[in-house]
């Protein structure tokens, strides 16, 4: 901040922020039993993991760049995703996934 | 903050253990976001106090070039709402599972509650990982492990920031970390459905401001995923792996 904000007006500001995460992350579990939704949507709630995690990676891997879309099979994050994705068809273990997928993701940003 | 009762501090500990292997994720995204944080032009001091505060990485990178502009506290608080509106979904979600706790417990686990420990907690909930009692205790645990990972990992971004390496991709590590997480649920059709069209909108939908793809790209992907469920499965009995 070449102009700094500072002082009260920054420790508002970051105050704010703060209660903007608090109330979304709390609302329905600070409304508790009366904000009872109908089951449907509350089953429909199971898919919610699966569906927001894929919507942060996908554009991880394809809009990485500059927000401009990378579809080549040579996307280095195209190639760390899928070495993560074979690792775990065949183990459960999280940081041979991990180790994997960097390491493929390492070698294709230094030689492709 | 570790219970004392033996069978809650069993289930704190085994949500402790439950999040081990993720661990590298958060601590590549909170380093990344410590730095972002300090490259922004934030001050150490208010760089920490904003990490300990809001513990929301997309929301604290989203807000800083707003406050760097000096722009009112209402844009402020509204980008900070706009951005985290998918943690309501995951609120939504957790609701029945916490209902029967005291309040200040429910808000605790609220403050806590992220894209990574979340996910685990649901997962667990529906591979049948999760413990019968002490789920409070439980998620207390992941979230322990996930918060001193990653108030570790940002202060130590923040205060080192010209010594981390920004140009390694590091951060590739927590999408990694989120794809392990993921990966297992996408063994049956409704799930692939959703993760499918979840995916597809969020690359249509990446150019709205805020994180509003994501929000808009995960409702879309839950419809798709309900849709396909009632499809595929005409009147399956009920899911077993619901919510108490």
């Amino acid at each position: 901040m070449s102009a700094p904000v500072a002082g009260i007006a920054l420790a508002v500001a970051i105050v704010g922020l703060a209660l903007s995460t608090f109330v979304t992350r709390t609302s329905f579990l600070l409304a508790g039993a009366r904000a009872r939704l109908n089951h449907r949507i509350e089953t429909a709630l199971r898919y919610a993991p699966v569906c927001t995690l894929t919507a942060i990676i996908v554009p991880d891997v394809f809009m990485h760049v500059h927000d401009t879309a990378d579809f080549s099979p040579l996307n280095p994050r195209l190639i760390g995703v899928l070495a993560s994705a074979l690792w775990l068809a065949w183990s459960r273990n999280i940081l041979g996934c991990l180790a994997l997928g960097m390491s493929a993701y390492s070698l294709a940003r230094l030689f492709l | 903050m570790i219970p004392t009762d033996p069978e809650r501090r069993a289930a704190f500990h085994a949500g402790q253990r439950a999040i081990l292997q993720s661990l590298p994720g958060s601590a590549a995204w909170g380093l990344v976001s410590g730095v972002a944080m300090v490259k922004g032009g934030l001050a150490v001091p208010w760089a920490i106090m904003m990490s300990l505060l809001v513990y929301a990485g997309s929301a604290q990178l989203a807000a800083l070039p707003l406050i760097a502009a000096g722009m009112p506290l209402w844009v402020i608080v509204a980008t900070g709402l706009i951005t985290n509106l998918r943690f309501v979904i995951y609120s939504a979600a957790l609701r029945p599972y916490f209902a029967a706790e005291p309040l200040r417990k429910r808000a605790a686990l609220g403050f806590f509650m992220t894209d990574f420990t979340f996910t685990l907690f649901m997962r667990s909930a529906q591979d049948g990982t999760l413990p019968e009692r002490h789920r409070d205790a439980w998620f207390a645990g992941v979230c322990t492990n996930n918060w001193i990972t990653w108030q570790v990992c940002a202060i130590t971004g923040i205060v080192a920031a010209s010594y981390v390496p920004t140009d390694w991709g590091l951060e590739f590590t927590g999408t990694l970390a989120l794809v392990a997480l993921v990966g297992p649920s996408l063994n049956a059709r409704p799930a692939l459905v959703g993760a499918l069209v979840a995916g597809v909108v969020a690359l249509l939908a990446h150019g709205l401001p805020y994180r509003l793809g994501l929000f808009v790209a995960a409702i879309a992907g839950i419809v798709a995923a309900t849709l396909a469920d009632s499809w595929s499965a005409p009147r399956a009995p009920q899911e077993s792996g619901a919510a108490p």
